[in-house]
C-alpha cells in the first residue's frame, strides 16, 4: 500500500514552551501602556503623577521593605487556600452535574444565583460572621472562582464524545478503563481552561476583598492605605505589582501546565 | 471465526419501528455487507452485532450464543474514525491492548507490524489531527486489527471520505481481508461499494426496517464495476429498493 495523500506538516512536533508567545506584540502592550502614564506624568505635578521611572523604582525598592513583604505573603497565603479549594469542588460538582441530569440543573441554578452577586458582597457578611482576618478572604475567592471551574467541567462531562465511548466499550473497556482512558483526558482541556478563568476570578477578589476592609495586611490593603495618604507612587507601585504578579502566575505557571498536559493541541496541523 | 446470526428481531424506539422481523445469517470467513437508503435501521442492526444494542423481539447470535455485551472479539470501525485527538497514531492503535491488558513487551511490536499492514509505517508519532482522512480511517482499521479480532463490523467506514480515495480504501480493505479468515460485516448505502466488497449482500428497506433481498455474489475478484454480471447484480438490488 503506498501513502499517496498528503501529510500535514509535522513541524512543531514538540513545540518549543514560549511563556510570552509572541514576544514583540507583548512587549508593545507593556509600553504603551508605561508611555500612556509617563505623558500623564508630563503634564501633571509630580505629586499627583509621579515619573515612570520613580514608580518603578518604588516598585522594585518594595521587595527589600519587610512590611510589604509580609503584605504580599498574606495575599499569596489567602490564595494558596481559596484557588486550590474552589479548583477542587468546582470539578466535583462540575464531574457531579455531568454525570446527573437534575444536579445539573441545580448546580447551573446556584451559579447563575451567585454570578449575580458580586463576590466582593461576601465580604461584610464572613466579617460579621467570622471576624477580620483571612478566612472571610478565602472564603470570597472560593466563591468567586469555584463557578468558572464547575461549568467549565460540566459542560466537558456532558459533552464527551458518544462514538468516542463506544469505542472503548467495543474494545472491551470496563467502567474504571472507560473514566481513566476517556472521560479523564478528554475533560482535561476543561479543567485546565476552567482553572485558568477561575484564577482571574480568584486573583480580582482576592485584592478587592483586601481593599474593603477584609484584612490589615495583603496587597489589597497596602493600595488602598497608600491611597488614603495620598501617596500616588506607592498606588503605582501595587498596581505595577499586582499585575505583575497576576501574569507570572497565569502565563508562566498556570500556561506551562497547560502546554505540558495538553501537548497534542499545541502540535502542527489544523483540525484540532 | 465466528457466524453472525438475526432471528425475528424487531426494534422499536419508543413508538419508532426501527427493525421489523429482520432474520440475517452470515457465514465464518465470509464478507458481507448491508446496503440499504439511510435511516434504514442497517446501523442499528449493526451495532448489535457490536453488543451496543439490544433487540425488543428477536435474538442476536455469534457463533450460536447470544450477544449481551461487547465483545473485543467483535469489533467496530466507526464512520467517523473516533481516534482519540489526545493521543498519538501508535498509542490509539495500542488502546484495545491495553484495555484487554495484553501483555506488555509485545504490544509495541503489534503497533508496528499492524500499522505496516495499513501502510501507516513511519507515522507513529503523528497525532491525528495531522493526518488526511483516508489515513486517519487507515489508523481506525488498524486500531480493530491490532485486536486480531473474529469479526469487523464496518459501519459505513468511507462514507466520509471522497469518492477516489474510497476506491482505494476499498482495494486495501479486500487486501487486508483476503486470506484473514476473518467474518467481515460491512453496512453502506453506496451499492457498487457492497457490490464491489462482499460476497453476500443483504438489501434493506426503510421504515420500518426490512431486509427485502438476499444477493449471492460470486463474481471472482478483482472485481469489475462495469462487468455483465455486476450491472445485473447492481440492477437486481435497485430493483428490490424499488429504484427505476
Amino acid at each position: 500500500m503506498k501513502i499517496d495523500e498528503n501529510v500535514k506538516s509535522k513541524e512543531g512536533l514538540s513545540a518549543p514552551f514560549q511563556p510570552f508567545g509572541k514576544t514583540i506584540p507583548y512587549i508593545a502592550a507593556v509600553g504603551s501602556l508605561l508611555f500612556i502614564w509617563q505623558i500623564v506624568a508630563w503634564i501633571l505635578p509630580e505629586f499627583l503623577m509621579p515619573d515612570v521611572s520613580q514608580g518603578l523604582k518604588r516598585f522594585i525598592d518594595n521587595f527589600s521593605d519587610p512590611d510589604f513583604l509580609n503584605g504580599l505573603q498574606s495575599s499569596l497565603y489567602r490564595l494558596a487556600w481559596g484557588y486550590p479549594i474552589a479548583c477542587l469542588l468546582g470539578a466535583v460538582l462540575g464531574l457531579l452535574g455531568g454525570v446527573s441530569k437534575t444536579f445539573s440543573v441545580y448546580l447551573k441554578s446556584v451559579v447563575s444565583i451567585l454570578q449575580s452577586i458580586p463576590p466582593i458582597t461576601w465580604v461584610p457578611f464572613f466579617v460579621v460572621l467570622i471576624g477580620f482576618g483571612n478566612l472571610p478572604i478565602i472564603f470570597v475567592i472560593t466563591i468567586a472562582s469555584f463557578f468558572p471551574m464547575a461549568l467549565s467541567v460540566l459542560n466537558a462531562t456532558e459533552g464527551v464524545n458518544r462514538t468516542h465511548l463506544e469505542l472503548a466499550r467495543v474494545m472491551g473497556a470496563n467502567t474504571r478503563q472507560l473514566i481513566t482512558k476517556v472521560y479523564g483526558p478528554e475533560t482535561l482541556p476543561a479543567f485546565v481552561t476552567g482553572a485558568q478563568v477561575a484564577f482571574g476570578n480568584a486573583w480580582r477578589s482576592l485584592i478587592a476583598a483586601e481593599m474593603v476592609g477584609g484584612a490589615s495586611a495583603g496587597l489589597g490593603w497596602s493600595i488602598s492605605y497608600a491611597g488614603e495618604i495620598a501617596d500616588m507612587e506607592g498606588v503605582l507601585a501595587s498596581i505595577v505589582t499586582i499585575g505583575t504578579i497576576a501574569i507570572i502566575l497565569d502565563h508562566v505557571v498556570l500556561n506551562g501546565i497547560k502546554r505540558k498536559l495538553l501537548k497534542w493541541r499545541y502540535t502542527g496541523g489544523d483540525e484540532k | 471465526m465466528q457466524t453472525l446470526q438475526l432471528k425475528n428481531v424487531n426494534k422499536t424506539f419508543g413508538n419508532l419501528k426501527v427493525l421489523e422481523d429482520i432474520s440475517l445469517n452470515v457465514k465464518k470467513g465470509e464478507f458481507a455487507a448491508i446496503v440499504g437508503p439511510s435511516g434504514c435501521g442497517k446501523s442499528t442492526a449493526l451495532r448489535m452485532f457490536a453488543g451496543l444494542e439490544t433487540p425488543s423481539e428477536g435474538e442476536v447470535l455469534a457463533n450460536g450464543k447470544l450477544v449481551t455485551e461487547p465483545d473485543s472479539n467483535r469489533v467496530m470501525i466507526f464512520q467517523e474514525h473516533a481516534l482519540y485527538p489526545w493521543r498519538t497514531i501508535e498509542d490509539n492503535v495500542r488502546l484495545g491492548l491495553e484495555l484487554t491488558n495484553s501483555p506488555k513487551n509485545e504490544r509495541r511490536e503489534r503497533v508496528n507490524r499492524v500499522l505496516e499492514k495499513v501502510g501507516l509505517d513511519g507515522f507513529q508519532t503523528y497525532y491525528p489531527h495531522q493526518l488526511s482522512g483516508g489515513m486517519k480511517q487507515r489508523a481506525s482499521i488498524a486500531r480493530a486489527l491490532v485486536m486480531d479480532p473474529e469479526v469487523l463490523l464496518l459501519d459505513e467506514p468511507y462514507g466520509a471520505l471522497d469518492a477516489i480515495t474510497r476506491l482505494t480504501m476499498q482495494n486495501e480493505l479486500i487486501k487486508l481481508w483476503h486470506g484473514s479468515n476473518q467474518t467481515m460485516l460491512l453496512i453502506t448505502h453506496d451499492i457498487d461499494e457492497a457490490l464491489y466488497l462482499a460476497d453476500r449482500v443483504f438489501v434493506m428497506s426503510s421504515r420500518p426496517g426490512k431486509v427485502v433481498s438476499e444477493v449471492q455474489n460470486e463474481i471472482p475478484r478483482p472485481r469489475d464495476r462495469n462487468s455483465v454480471d455486476f450491472v445485473k447484480l447492481r440492477q437486481e438490488i435497485m430493483k428490490s429498493l424499488d429504484i427505476n
